[in-house]
């Protein structure tokens, strides 16, 4: 199964390439024209000319023909001056009759020159053509190769083989063909010019079936371009001894050099479509590999999340059982203040990491509606009543009545798991601090602590669900909630530094027109509810 | 009355902890962060210290660590299941014994009460007593390479004495696998857990220890020789 030695497997094969035919024939034409000058400018002075003369002149004329139309013109070229020569200026002029015997001479010299001359112009100029096309080759072969060296998708290195191709040589169409894996088919990777088409990529698709039955595809299979002088042909593309795909181009016959240059380049195209598909597998692996990454830490940041409070409660309530009434009426309160904060926080953070998979997976977005500032507070603080937190409160609105637009549930959630986190995080007693001022049509909100605050490095950590045993201090699941949430209203989160030290956690919200509420409609529907609730 | 120190940066925890242990009996001293903790530990003196293993500023192991420099007292932490791999981390770094999270007080306390029975028979007269080796009804005379459980005499393999020696030297602390290994048998040894099985299974059946309460399996983790 030997693919490399069906490099070349010519579906149709055209005689010879046309150029040169076309070549000769305005070589020939060229050189009877300028015969026909020559005789015209000669012709009232022959009496005067010696016939060498003649025959001397009549070679520039054949020249130019070779050195147009190669050998064959140069043929024609000669068989014309003959007989011009013959005729026009072997006297008696005007018949093809030869009056002396020198005159066979001249005549016999003249064609001998001629053809010799022929040779010699017809053979320098294949020398110079042959260099040409040398030059021509490694130039494209250099082109096409550059293209190969920049790392890109599988899907654009086929587009960009296969209109590097096209352009380098000319071909109506260009189709490559990629294998899917052994035994798999071909599929098409990329088409450009000259659609081959589509029926009869598929009829070759299941012909070649395999990549590997390339080899053994035996009836030619008859695509588009049956004009005089164009053939189709298929060249396996092999990379380390399997077979990637297949090219298959229609347009001109090709030269010989030109098919070793599309071997060759074959030969390349086919080891950077190899190196394409083995990145986008390790890329594959790499995306699997970060999402587990990602489950796993969402994973431990929920169970340590969940775990916190359960500790607590756990403990409260096994000491309660087990000193019960030994224990102080103070210390029971305390514990039973505890076992409840615990429980609500437990049920909040089930809450939000519902709403949290949802807005994820896309089954819920935010929807933003007017809501007075000083109430989102509110309300957040009411959810933390049976913790420390509303002692510790400070809070200071630039302007409380202030219309925003947010998802009154959602923002809550935000503002709630900041007070949570700072309460967390502040020294026992210290103050947590709630402002907010207007910038532009936002409303920065923020919440702050004198706890110790986070460095710079970590700020964007903080947000990532990365459980605190990673050492980024604050991160956990509280701070990626509210980072979600914000950012389903279009908004952003921001940790910044505290003069004096602590934590300033910063999030905007839009300001809504004033006149929102004015409108009849479900602004004020919705409003109007929840403040009686 | 013995004092504890806790470093555990849940507010509420503590308190439930610092409630339920004083209650009990015990002095506290609480604090939040690790940085506080280690230089508590230099400060206060505790005779246990109760350790978190997620700590906001410095890692828990690492604390671990740093205490253990410059202190004896044994150090329990507190982690969540599924981090196995912590506990041992923590284990080797210088801890004692672990506890998973959430637990109940009376677990707590038990684990206590085992680091400090040993944190005392350890202390006295530590430097005379090199020699001998005493966990409750278990006395191990490492000169003459004899054993005795309940004044009766064992019959120990010499890689059977090294390994409990090497228990009862750490008696009441939990040792990781990986730690007896490289102390009884040899560092090339660290993966080879199965022969602890094997002479972990041998010396309970010559301790009389039949359902394990003495020499304590870990699963996963490692062994811990118990005092009766």
């Amino acid at each position: 199964m030997d693919l490399r030695r069906l490099k070349w497997w010519r579906l149709e094969q055209r005689a010879k390439p046309p150029m040169r035919r076309i070549q000769a024939l305005w070589g020939s034409l060229a050189a009877l024209a300028g015969i026909a000058v020559v005789v015209a400018i000669l012709v009232p002075f022959r009496a005067h000319l010696a016939e060498a003369t003649c025959a001397l002149v009549l070679v520039v004329p054949v020249v130019i023909g070779v050195g147009i139309g190669g050998f064959q013109a140069g043929l024609v070229a000669v068989a014309g001056g003959f007989l011009a020569y013959d005729y026009f200026f072997i006297p008696p002029y005007g018949t093809l009759s030869v009056g002396s015997r020198q005159n066979y001479l001249a005549l016999a010299v003249y064609l001998a020159v001629m053809v010799a001359v022929a040779r010699i112009v017809a053979r320098l100029q294949a020398v110079r053509a042959e260099a040409a096309q040398r030059a021509d080759s490694a130039r494209r072969l250099f082109e096409l190769s550059d293209v190969l060296i920049t790392e890109r998708p599988l899907d654009q290195l086929s587009h960009v083989i296969a209109s590097t191709l096209q352009g380098a040589f000319g071909f109506d169409g260009v189709a490559l063909l990629l294998a899917h894996g052994q035994g798999a088919g071909l599929r098409v990777g990329a088409a450009v010019g000259e659609a081959i088409d589509a029926t009869a990529l598929s009829l070759l698709g299941s012909t070649l079936g395999t990549p590997a039955s390339l080899v053994r595809v035996s009836p030619p299979v008859r695509l588009g371009g049956r004009l005089p002088g164009r053939q189709r042909v298929t060249v396996p593309l092999v990379a380390m001894g399997e077979a990637v795909g297949a090219l298959v181009v229609v347009g001109r016959a090709l030269r010989a050099d030109e098919r070793q240059l599309l071997s060759t380049y074959a030969n390349q195209a086919a080891l950077a479509l190899e190196r394409a598909r083995l990145r986008a597998q390790v890329i594959e692996s790499e995306v699997l590999a970060e999402a587990e990454r990602w489950q796993r830490a969402l994973m431990g940041a929920v169970s340590h999340d969940l775990r916190t409070p359960l500790a607590t409660i756990t403990a409260a309530v096994s000491d309660l059982r087990e000193l019960g009434a030994s224990l102080l009426a103070r210390d029971r309160d305390e514990l039973l203040g505890l076992i409840e904060s615990q429980s609500d926080r437990l049920a909040r953070l089930v809450t939000s990491l519902l709403d949290m998979t949802r807005i994820q997976s896309g089954a819920l977005a935010a929807r933003p509606e007017p809501a007075v500032l000083a109430e989102l507070v509110e309300e957040a603080v009411q959810a933390l009543v049976r913790t420390e937190v509303p002692g510790r409160l400070v809070v200071e609105l630039e302007e409380p009545e202030a219309l925003v637009l947010a998802d009154h549930a959602l923002v809550v959630q935000v503002l709630t798991n900041l007070l949570d986190n700072a309460a967390l995080h502040a020294p026992e007693a210290g103050a947590i601090e709630v402002s907010s001022r207007q910038v532009g049509g936002r409303v920065e909100i923020s919440v702050a602590d004198r706890g110790p605050g986070v460095a710079p490095a970590d700020r964007e950590r903080v947000f990532s669900m990365y459980s605190k045993t990673s050492g980024a201090g604050r991160a956990g699941l509280g701070l990626a909630i509210v980072k979600a949430f914000v950012e389903a209203h279009g908004e952003r989160v921001r940790l910044e530094d505290r003069s004096g030290g602590g934590a300033r956690f910063v999030f905007s919200l839009k300001l809504a027109e004033p006149s929102a509420l004015d409108e009849p409609g479900e602004a004020r529907g919705v409003v109007s509810p929840r403040r009686a609730g | 009355m013995a004092k504890i120190l806790v470093v555990d940066d849940d507010p509420s925890l503590r308190k439930a902890l610092s409630i339920g242990l004083q209650a009990r009996g015990y002095a506290l001293v609480a604090t939040g962060n690790g940085e506080d903790g280690v230089v508590q530990a230099a400060l206060s003196q505790p005779d246990v210290v109760v350790l978190d293993l997620g700590l906001p500023d410095v890692d828990g192991i690492e604390v671990c660590r740093r205490i253990r420099s410059f202190s004896g007292a044994p150090i329990i932490v507190l982690s969540a299941s599924g981090e196995e791999q912590r506990k041992i981390q923590a284990l080797d770094s210088g801890a004692d014994d672990y506890v998973t999270k959430p637990f109940s007080m009376p677990e707590l306390e038990a684990r206590l009460r085992v680091a400090l029975r040993h944190a005392e028979a350890q202390q006295p007269g530590r430097a005379e007593e090199a020699q001998r080796l005493v966990v409750g009804s278990l006395v191990i005379d490492l000169v003459h390479h004899e054993a005795s459980h309940n004044g009766r005499s064992l019959e120990l393999t010499a890689r059977e004495f090294d390994l409990l020696a090497y228990l009862a030297k750490n008696a009441g602390k939990v040792c990781t696998h990986h730690l007896i290994l490289q102390h009884v048998w040899g560092p090339q040894y660290q993966q080879e857990t199965h022969y602890l099985r094997v002479y972990s299974h041998r010396l309970r059946r010559k301790l009389g220890d039949w359902d394990g309460t003495m020499l304590r399996t870990h699963p996963g983790i490692g062994y811990q020789l118990v005092a009766e």
